[in-house]
């Protein structure tokens, strides 16, 4: 990246990104017996690409405008919850990844948790402890998706650091 | 494939265990509870109403109050989630709680529906 404003943009453009990915995430028909929050998480893609490739503050408004734009389509309580997951998953991802060199699949899935971790703390200070009960569920969930990000991002990653070279 | 961050290291084992660790206790949270099935009724994050749920004689109706309410039905040994006005009707969907360590949840009106197991005896223990 050579000036500011070619970063910005790109920061918009992976935000933009990252809001339309989990808008067609919510238009997917809910699977009967999934604990409510158990998501695929496929704008958690842009989030590891931008903290791994871009850097921790752009990352980090990344998740910001996606707690955003959550907060403004699906009411507080959503929001909250995308942002606390967002903000927290974003900055374990990119400490995995960007210092302590984990592997993609480890650090996806550790971002996958730290989402769900953060969205239980949420609603059990909303609710009460009683959601606690949807954590295994959540857990097993959670890494599951994050394997499956983590392998989409280690095919996206190499066109993708291609573009960014120019 | 790039060079700069590997698919898999030995060390994304960690998470993979921690993540089991944590799945193998929570799942040990789920074995149910013994003694007789208590309802406790939250809302906000208060407790509205605890019923020990063998005592219903008759079906009773609980309407919670709030930007969105929720109807919940206390039926002898069983209490459940009827109505609510939530998009997502989680806890409609979650049915019937029967056994201590169920619980139902909607999120949005910020109602929580669980079964504890009451202790049998009044006392925990004595000494002397």
């Amino acid at each position: 990246m050579k000036s500011s404003a070619k970063f910005v943009a790109f920061t918009g453009i992976l935000a933009a990104l990252a809001v339309v990915l989990s808008l067609l995430e919510n238009l997917l028909p809910p699977v009967p017996g999934m604990p409510p929050g158990a998501k695929l998480g496929l704008s958690n893609i842009v989030s590891m690409y931008a903290a791994g490739c871009v850097g921790f503050f752009p990352a980090m408004a990344v998740a910001l405008v996606k707690g955003l734009f959550a907060f403004l389509t699906r009411g507080i309580t959503a929001g909250l919850m995308s942002t606390a997951g967002g903000l927290f998953s974003t900055l374990i991802v990119w400490l995995l990844l960007k210092k302590l060199r984990f592997g993609l699949l480890g650090a996806s899935a550790a971002g996958a948790l730290a989402h769900n971790a953060a969205q239980l703390m949420i609603a059990c200070l909303l609710t009460s402890s009683a959601v606690l009960y949807y954590a295994p569920i959540l857990v097993l969930l959670g890494t599951a998706s994050g394997i499956l990000t983590g392998l989409v991002l280690g095919v996206l990653l190499p066109p993708l650091e291609k573009l960014q070279r120019r | 494939m790039n060079s700069r961050f590997p698919l898999f290291r030995k060390r994304d084992l960690l998470v993979f265990l921690l993540a089991a660790v944590l799945a193998g206790v929570g799942f040990w949270q789920w074995i149910p509870k013994s003694g007789a099935p208590v309802a406790v009724i939250e809302q906000d994050g208060q407790e509205v109403r605890r019923v020990e749920l063998d005592s219903i004689v008759q079906p009773e109706t609980l309407i919670l109050e709030g930007e969105i309410s929720v109807t919940v039905l206390l039926e002898p040994g069983q209490v459940s989630i009827i109505h609510s006005d939530c998009p997502d009707q989680i806890c409609v969907n979650t049915g019937t709680l029967t056994r201590p360590g169920q619980c139902a949840v909607c999120l949005p009106a910020r109602v929580a529906v669980r079964i504890v197991g009451k202790i049998e005896s009044g006392v925990d223990g004595m000494t002397g």
